[in-house]
């Protein structure tokens, strides 16, 4: 009962994926395939808010599964120590493996263990080098950032002033998010006239908004390449008192339940776009490989805008 | 006791009515004065006024709000650090006390007083196991703190249940609409002095830590146990205590960083103050304060974390590109520090 809050859109998600998977029940009792599968999961650092939230997403959509017992494992940001777990749960004999992987080159060859001891593996969010593996399943950061961009030079009208308080630019999405804004705002009158590298952090994010706010009077949207920097520029307008927290739009990325969603639920955010966890799709996805369905390689998982109008009914799909 | 002869003139030059006589002696200043003196000649003009935003008041109360954290875990750190110790677990202390702090007003409808109390309390408590361990147990400092950087940061996590504090982050929350009253008046100017509750927290932290290090026995014998430990302890001073204290007090300011942190934020982050520890250390040292222990003081620090701030300002207003401000910030630290090197030798 307490974390209920953090689950409403997962719940929404689960109550489609439930409906979708209605029938698959009844198929796999007629097989008479086994009774209880067991999904290794190892994560790779369990410090960000949105892989917590990633795991929350597999545990809820397996709670739902009767057949499928997960086993959750937290590399805590330590590639070998994720190499090591790929090979416990190979030596475990679980029937399917999912991981988010740390890094792409070293946990390569594990996951191909894996699929050499035809064990399935689903790679989520960061891909592995090769073709062994089993599914891959993705969000499409540069889309994001389009439909970001979009957003915004529709919201004001073609034309105006934008701050973009950026990721960790050494990091491809943060990268991929300035690529796909760029390319939303093309044609447009929109200027990026202040951009800073805010490495995915409030503190950071609001500091340089204080300065972007003390050199330009004029302010018309910020972009936030995560919802917590466009959060931490709502604050810094906010604490400024000249009302401008009010009249400029803030738009960040991630839609977290208790982050971006909410912040737009309070009116702090004009919208938020969700990137995807994949954690609900990777059961999806485990479930028909289990029952021996052929399922795609890769999978790139679309986004959904979060608006005032739309918060409590579960975004929109874009 | 040439030691304790040199400390009483250093300490003579760092005082801060006496400009004149400082300026020759203190190159710490003429860092700052230069850096300032950059800022002046790289500030853009505001678009409004057309005036040099350096010259703004505006610009120097936001550089000060800004950094008033990390001044406050800098006067802490140089407790510390004058006797010859370091204390690595600030950041995660801030942590914790931003995520408690906010745990007990936004979860638990504390009202404020009550809830810095307690803050406080745990952060003098942590920074006094911290000294314990070190003074009773003989663990180095810089392995204590590191086991306390960790465990604190694992206890903000569990407290928190691993999100960030926030009104409605959780249906059984106290508070569901509005951030307590408290963060908006922490980060409000009072009304008539012009400065919010958070930098003047920063402003009165450091002079009375000034008055302290300066004019009490406690402050001389922090120095006298950073200059030689063991003759300290053979003049009759208790060490051990005095240790305690000096951890406990750096504790208590981490912690009340953290009340700050979350007032800034508007929210209590089980991650904040992730590598605070080094910008604090960072602040002690480029204002000339010894990590040997024995030499420095806290004008010193309140010189370092001005200088790291105005740096900073100075690269964020004109929006450097990331890879410069580093290269700038790494450039700027080594040449404050060969500054104090050429003022010991």
């Amino acid at each position: 009962m307490r974390k209920a809050s953090m689950y409403i859109s997962p719940a929404i998600a689960l109550l489609i994926c439930i409906a979708g998977c209605a029938k698959q029940v009844g198929k796999t009792g007629s097989r008479g395939t086994r009774s209880t599968y067991v999904i290794g999961m190892s994560q790779c650092n369990r410090g960000e808010p949105w892989r917590v939230q990633m795991d929350a997403d597999i545990k809820a959509a397996a709670l739902k599964r009767p057949e499928l017992k997960a086993l959750f494992k937290d590399a805590q940001n330590n590639t070998a120590t994720q190499q090591a777990q790929v090979r416990e749960f190979i030596a475990q004999g679980v029937d399917l493996i999912i991981i988010s992987p740390k890094e792409a080159l070293p946990l390569t060859k594990p996951v191909a263990e894996a699929v050499d001891a035809k064990i399935p593996v689903i790679v989520l969010d960061r891909k592995v080098h090769g073709d062994k593996y089993t599914c891959f399943i993705g969000a499409d950061n540069v889309l994001i950032g389009r439909k970001a961009g979009e957003y915004l030079a529709r919201v004001l009208g073609g034309k105006g002033k934008v701050v973009e308080l950026k990721g960790l630019m050494t990091s491809t999405p943060g990268q991929e998010r300035h690529e796909g804004f760029m390319q939303g705002i093309e044609g447009s009158e929109l200027e990026i006239i202040f951009d800073a590298d805010c490495h995915w952090l409030e503190p950071d994010a609001q500091r340089e908004m204080q300065s972007a706010l003390a050199r330009f009077p004029e302010i018309d949207a910020v972009y936030g390449h995560n919802d917590p920097s466009a959060h931490g520029a709502w604050v810094a307008a906010k604490r400024e008192d000249k009302g401008r927290e009010k009249t400029t739009k803030f738009v960040g990325i991630d839609s977290l339940p208790h982050e971006g969603i909410r912040y737009v639920r309070d009116g702090i955010l004009s919208a938020t776009f969700e990137y995807p966890t994949g954690g609900r799709e990777a059961i999806d996805v485990a479930l028909k490989i289990l029952k021996g369905e052929n399922v795609p390689k890769n999978i790139t998982l679309g986004t959904r805008i979060f608006t005032k109008d739309n918060v409590n009914k579960g975004g929109e799909v874009l | 006791m040439a030691d304790r002869r040199k400390t009483s003139s250093q300490d003579k030059a760092a005082l801060a009515g006496r400009a004149l006589y400082a300026l020759g002696n203190f190159r710490g200043i003429a860092a700052l004065a230069a850096v300032l003196l950059l800022g002046v000649i790289f500030s853009p003009q505001s678009e409004t006024t057309g005036k040099l935003m350096f010259l703004t008041r505006r610009l120097h109360n936001d550089t000060l709000f800004e950094n008033a954290e990390y001044g406050i875990l800098a006067v802490g750190m140089t407790l510390v650090i004058l006797t010859g110790g370091i204390d690595l677990s600030v950041g995660s202390v801030l942590g914790f006390a931003a995520t408690l702090s906010s745990l007990l007003m936004v979860a638990y409808g504390w009202s404020p007083v009550p809830a810095i109390l307690v803050t406080v309390l745990a952060g003098a408590l942590a920074g006094s196991i911290n000294g314990f361990l070190i003074s009773r147990f003989r663990i180095q400092p810089f392995v204590a703190t590191l086991a306390m950087m960790v465990a604190a940061r694992g206890a903000a996590k569990w407290i928190s249940g691993g999100i960030k504090v926030q009104p409605g982050a959780r249906e059984n929350y106290a508070l569901q609409g509005n951030p307590p009253q408290f963060y908006t008046w922490m980060t409000s100017k009072v009304g008539g002095i012009g400065f919010e509750p958070a930098t003047l927290l920063f402003i009165i932290g450091i002079i009375v830590m000034l008055l302290v290090v300066r004019y009490t026995g406690f402050g001389r014998r922090l120095y006298a146990i950073g200059g030689n430990e063991e003759a300290a302890r053979l003049s009759g001073i208790r060490v051990a205590s005095v240790k305690v204290a000096a951890y406990m007090l750096c504790g208590i300011m981490a912690a009340l960083a953290g009340v700050s942190n979350a007032a800034r934020l508007q929210l209590g982050d089980p991650e904040a103050g992730f590598t605070y520890e080094l910008d604090a250390i960072a602040a002690v040292v480029i204002g000339g304060t010894s990590l040997v222990g024995g030499h420095g003081g806290m004008f010193f620090t309140l010189v370092g974390t001005l200088i790291i701030g105005y740096i900073n300002k100075i690269l964020s207003i004109n929006a450097v590109a990331e890879h410069f401000r580093l290269l700038a910030k790494g450039g700027i630290i080594v040449a404050a520090v060969l500054i104090q090197q050429r003022r010991k030798t």
